[in-house]
């Protein structure tokens, strides 16, 4: 089967055009970042505390809100996941004082995550709690199997090994009624519903990350990306020509900050996984451009007489068939990470999806008249020389 | 079969038996990232100044009594700075002695003079040292603490000049874990001069107000029920070096507490101090705080040890132990990063990502079965082959599985079919060009090689850069982009190629591609 035969488009013809569009989205990009703090960096970078927390009950969007209002977090950013209006991200960003050491900030935001926390139980767990209960939702394996072995020395450390691994799966116990359902005996249930009660919420994760710790990372990421590209450049210049080398990293740079200039119009915010997400898309991008540079590469051992725009127009065309195909492909397993894969690598789907398309682009529309634009600079009279 | 082929298919079938043996049972052999599985994430900092200021303080006591037994006169010694010292009041003419005695005695110091003045600073690379060996005791002693802790796969990493990763699977109990790790646990006997008192004033008060010499003003841990303050001699009884045993016990009224006993020399000295001050307290300070202060009742034999009933409830008693058999800490330490996982979000990540694997699979192979027929099952066997090696790679490295790690294999799925469409596409013009099936094949793969080696190698570049630079779950992702790469090297180039080898008539007219 053949998506089409071998067509014949004139992209190089629109090569002005491709490079205003290029320029326009980065435009308003950078001038997103620069004017109105449009990219948002993560918990990973140093910034604030991300944490996950699961109701027992569903509970609306705005309750939450207006929950962490009434302790001045009115601003902090509430993502629903999961279908159960139960499960919540909650990221909370704090102007740290001057002059705090990292283990001073750390333990603000810790002191942060707790009022949360607090925040969002229920009056009636304090109570309960203040009556010498355990709270079944958040007991550690240890405690809850002292707990229940001390009545029930014989099933009570199977029991307590039950209850957690199905706490561990459900995030939360909702009601004492589920336990019987578990195989637990009766007697054991109800001295348990006796000595413990059902907390109103249990944190799935809490994350926080000092400043000193961002800031290594922030530069690691740094480093990680101009290395990438450092080498990626080098090897091209080595295996082809210089100036494809240039248009390669060309090429990247605009695959970054397009990637990056749409991301900032988006409430998302940038963690590592987005770095990773991002080199990733530069590696694939530079798949594209290797295969049509070494189509350009191979043509211009047959095709001596004709001009290097025709050679790369006819290589575009020779590869497009399976730069649609390869991009599809690609494209169907990054839409499924991006429907299914889950609320903690949504974004990391995010950037492959968007980084997806827009490589195919940049490869067809940027990468070939780079080189050409570069021949015309530096070797005008040598036309020959390719 | 021709004779070569015999060997590629010996071969290949070795490799991908291999790969199936390594990583079954999958559930068993690889190994799954913090972020899949739930636990503890930690990154803390040692503050190796600690180990330099011991280390100057110790200095000055050493050349205190050293000048003292040589006749060298001077005023006092005074701490000045991070690793410096000075010692005022020297008599112009002892200069020389003193200098032949800091040669010979304190060759980690650099000494200049200074009117009446040395200063005393350590040697750049003394410090070096001492920093690092800090930072060595310091993961010695937290390994020591985790492992007592039973936590199965822990990882106790070093990471760059002062930092540590601390890595705990599975616990559930992060303030236990952190309390547990940060605590310095320096232990301590010292005599008890006044005390407790509710405030410092009435402490001092029949002091003068001031301070006594050699003795220090501590104030009891609140958690151990202690509130007030109170005056210690200085110089401590016994210390935790002195401990031989440490025994989670309980006391006469079944309470939680903590039994030990002493090596021969603190228990002489126990004894001695015991027998000499019946019916007075003796504080038992643990880093700086008093956790309890019981009276003498009589003098405690050398042998026989004695018991700390600290009001502990019973996982207390238990993290004392541990910490105190593991030994102090060498210097202080600040938590950088902590993150703590639940079990629950690590398990929907898997089967999110189950999901979307499956998904992408599926949807994979049906495009390709779909668009290149025939020769497209030839690609999906590679997909699943490239897969299978992945796990395999993943278990024999002991390479840990993370949430990013899964959208790297998801992603790998979409990359290697890449390698087959190169090839594909260049078979489908060769044979347009008018040659025949076999040579379009080889000619394919030929032409097509050049492109796939190039492309895969340069992502392979960017993936060991990442690897390099990233941490925990990034790292996970560049290994899994790495050795699917590589993978794909091999099955989609040679098990594809050889799979057309086998399949393909010679007498062949049409291809199904």
């Amino acid at each position: 089967m053949q998506l089409f035969k071998t067509p014949n488009i004139p992209f190089l013809k629109y090569k002005y055009v491709a490079l205003a569009l290029t320029g326009a989205i980065i435009l308003a990009g950078i001038l997103n970042i620069a004017v109105f703090d449009g990219l948002k960096l993560g918990v990973d970078f140093g910034e604030g505390i991300l944490l996950r927390v699961v109701f027992k009950d569903p509970m609306a969007i705005d309750d939450v809100r207006q929950q962490l209002s009434d302790i001045g977090l009115g601003k902090s950013t509430i993502q629903e996941s999961g279908e159960e209006g139960r499960e919540y991200q909650i990221r909370t960003v704090q102007t740290g004082t001057a002059g705090e050491t990292d283990d001073e900030q750390i333990e603000a935001h810790q002191a942060l995550a707790d009022a949360i926390i607090d925040a969002l139980r229920k009056e009636e767990d304090a109570a309960k709690a203040g009556q010498g209960l355990r709270d079944l939702n958040t007991i550690d394996e240890r405690s809850l199997t002292a707990l229940l072995s001390s009545s029930f020395p014989g099933s009570g450390p199977e029991a307590a090994q039950r209850i957690i691994s199905y706490r561990r799966t459900n995030g939360i116990i909702t009601a004492f009624e589920v336990l019987s359902g578990l195989g637990l005996e009766p007697a054991l249930v109800e001295s348990l519903e006796k000595e413990t009660y059902l907390g109103s919420l249990a944190v799935l994760s809490r994350e926080t990350v000092g400043p000193q710790a961002g800031k290594t990372l922030r530069r690691k990421a740094v480093q990680a990306t101009v290395w990438a590209l450092i080498g990626m450049l080098i090897y091209i210049a080595v295996r082809f020509k210089l100036e494809y080398g240039v248009a390669a990293i060309f090429t990247l740079a605009q695959d970054v900050l397009i990637t990056m200039s749409i991301y900032s119009f988006t409430d998302r915010e940038i963690n590592l996984p987005i770095i990773a997400a991002v080199l990733t898309i530069v590696g694939f991008s530079i798949n594209d451009t290797i295969v049509i540079f070494d189509r350009v590469r191979e043509n211009l051992k047959v095709r001596r007489r004709e001009p290097l725009e025709q050679v790369m127009n006819l290589s575009l065309n020779q590869t497009l068939g399976r730069t649609l195909i390869t991009s599809g492909t690609l494209l169907l397993t990054v839409g499924a990470l991006y429907f299914f894969g889950g609320e903690v690598i949504n974004d990391f789907a995010f950037v492959m999806l968007v980084g997806t398309v827009e490589g195919v682009y940049s490869t067809i529309a940027l990468s070939c008249p780079v080189v050409l634009f570069w021949q015309r600079i530096f070797k005008p009279k040598n036309s020959r020389n390719r | 079969m021709k004779k070569n082929l015999q060997w590629k298919v010996l071969f290949t079938l070795a490799v991908i038996i291999g790969a199936v043996i390594l990583a079954t049972p999958p559930g068993e052999k690889i190994r799954l990232g913090l972020d899949l599985k739930g636990g503890i994430h930690l990154q803390l900092q040692v503050v190796t100044d600690d180990s330099i200021n011991i280390e100057t303080d110790q200095e000055i006591a050493r050349m205190e009594e050293l000048f003292k037994k040589n006749g060298i006169t001077f005023e006092k010694m005074s701490k000045d700075g991070l690793g410096r010292f000075s010692a005022s009041g020297l008599l112009a003419d002892q200069e020389g002695k003193t200098r032949d005695l800091l040669d010979q005695y304190a060759g980690d110091w650099d000494y200049t003079f200074a009117g009446d003045r040395v200063i005393l600073t350590l040697k750049p690379l003394v410090a070096q040292f001492l920093r690092d060996q800090a930072v060595e005791q310091a993961q010695e002693t937290i390994r020591n603490r985790v492992d007592a802790l039973g936590v199965a796969e822990p990882l106790i990493q070093r990471q760059g000049a002062d930092k540590i990763v601390v890595e705990l699977p599975g616990v559930d109990d992060p303030e236990r874990v952190k309390e547990l790790i940060k605590v310095t646990a320096v232990l301590e006997w010292k005599l008890v001069l006044a005390g407790p008192a509710p405030d410092e004033e009435t402490l001092l008060q029949p002091y003068g107000g001031q301070v006594p010499e050699d003795a220090e003003v501590l104030r009891g841990d609140p958690k151990r029920g202690q509130s007030g303050y109170y005056l210690l001699k200085r110089v401590s009884i016994v210390t935790g070096k002195d401990l031989r045993t440490v025994r989670r016990t309980t006391d006469e009224w079944n309470n939680p507490a903590v039994s030990f006993s002493l090596n021969a020399e603190g228990g002489a000295r126990f004894e001695q101090v015991t027998g000499e001050n019946i019916g007075k307290q003796i504080a038992i300070v643990l880093d700086g705080r008093v956790q309890l202060a019981p009276v003498v009742e009589d003098r405690i034999l050398r042998t026989s040890g004695g018991v700390i009933r600290g009001r502990y409830t019973p996982e207390e008693a238990d993290d004392l132990v541990i910490v105190l058999k593991a030994g102090a800490l060498p210097a202080g330490i600040r938590y950088l990063e902590e993150r703590t996982i639940g079990a629950t979000l690590g398990a929907d990540s898997i089967r999110q990502g189950l999901v979307a694997g499956i998904v992408a699979v599926l949807a994979v192979m049906t495009f390709m079965v779909f668009f290149y027929r025939l020769s497209g099952l030839n690609a999906v066997t590679a997909l699943v082959l490239n897969v299978v090696i992945l796990f395999g790679a993943l278990a024999y490295f002991k390479a840990a599985l993370t949430l990013p790690g899964i959208a790297g294999i998801i992603l790998a799925i979409g990359m290697s079919v890449d390698a087959n469409v190169l090839i594909f596409e260049r078979i489908k013009e060769e044979n347009a060009l008018g040659k025949g099936v076999l040579s379009s094949i080889t000619l394919g793969f030929q032409r097509a090689f050049s492109a796939i080696f190039d492309s895969n190698l340069t992502t392979i570049i960017s993936a060991i850069f990442l690897f390099q630079f990233g941490t925990g779950p990034i790292r996970g992702y560049a290994v899994t982009l790495i050795i699917s790469l590589v993978a794909n090297m091999f099955t989609a180039v040679f098990v594809s190629h050889l799979i057309f080898d086998l399949t393909v008539k010679k007498t062949a007219k049409t291809l199904s591609i």
